[in-house]
């Protein structure tokens, strides 16, 4: 899912940069006006616990394989602005130390799995449990939510990416190719995505945090 | 800067690490590790752009084996983005304790 340097048209680039900039200072002054310490320590764990996961390439028959990418799951664990900064965190580091996504499509990247995965599963999670929930929280509500959020999720980032590739004239097939074969194959994988994005979940949930945990960290 | 949960979830990282060479390079290697974005790429001959700027390029440490390198490229990865929280944590407890 990480698109490297030189697969994007320069005006794609510049585009999906602005929009990543754009969503960028929401999420900061969110982040300023809201952010604690405590929220920086779910941070810097989460994005750390997501930054090794993402380093498991599971293989998959006909030589093909995918990695867990966990913006659903950062979305549904801390909100969408937070969650984005977690997912960006990963982006970045990923690309300046690793050069595992490009430069130049940092941008992109950050939009595909920072942006639309982390809302798609906020939102999603959000539309079936229900955002004031008084009391405990439904297990299975929540699994099924997180579960679509994950595979819903990671779908609507491989059509992002799609999107993005088949404008490009630089990458060689056009939208009518780029664009489903993106969709179709994240389709298929995204279902692996999507239960580990509910287990964690509702590991998550049993051990009684109210996600997500935007406004407030629970005392431990 | 407290870290939250620190124990379980420095049991779950420490965990992925150690089984990570597994799924990052070795059985990479045995299947030839490919996403669908990279099985287009090599369709067309696309090249990733030649610049780079990163010792560290793809999860190698110059001078260790692949399996080896990964872990410590995990470790390193790991420690930037924590550097990097802490670093925004001491900020802003300096500027609540000024405030």
């Amino acid at each position: 899912m990480h698109i490297p340097d030189g697969f994007l048209d320069a005006w794609i680039c510049v585009v999906t940069y602005i929009l990543a900039i754009a969503y960028g200072i929401i999420a900061y002054k969110y982040f300023a006006r809201k952010a604690t310490v405590e929220h920086i320590s779910l941070i810097a764990n989460l994005a750390a616990v997501i930054f090794v996961a993402q380093m498991l390439n599971w293989p998959l028959p006909g030589g093909t394989s995918l990695h867990f990418v966990g913006g659903a799951l950062a979305g549904i664990i801390l909100g969408p602005f937070l969650g984005f900064i977690v997912l960006s965190l990963v982006l970045f580091v990923q690309c300046i130390v690793f050069h595992d996504g490009g430069i130049t499509t940092l941008g992109a990247n950050i939009l595909n799995m920072a942006i639309v995965d982390v809302l798609v599963g906020y939102f999603i999670y959000i539309m079936i449990v229900g955002k004031k929930s008084s009391g405990p929280i439904n297990e299975r509500k929540a699994f099924i939510g997180s579960f679509l959020g994950g595979w819903f999720g990671i779908t609507l980032a491989g059509i992002a990416a799609g999107i993005e590739l088949g404008l490009s004239v630089q990458f060689g097939y056009g939208l009518g190719i780029a664009l489903p074969v993106m969709a179709y194959s994240h389709f298929i994988l995204g279902v692996i995505e999507g239960i580990i994005t509910g287990l964690v979940i509702v590991y998550l949930v049993r051990r009684g945090y109210k996600l997500p945990i935007e406004e407030e960290v629970m005392n431990q | 800067m407290r870290f939250f949960h620190a124990r379980r979830t420095l049991y779950l990282i420490v965990g992925l690490l150690i089984i990570s060479p597994i799924f990052g390079v070795i059985l990479a290697d045995m299947v030839g590790y490919h996403e669908p974005l990279d099985v287009a790429a090599e369709k067309l001959g696309l090249e990733e752009l030649e610049f780079n700027w990163t010792p560290l390029y793809d999860y190698s440490v110059p001078g260790l084996p692949a399996e080896v390198g990964y872990i410590v490229a995990g470790i390193i990865g790991i420690l930037v983005i924590w550097g990097i929280c802490y670093l925004v944590a001491k900020l802003m407890e300096k500027r609540e304790s000024g405030a």
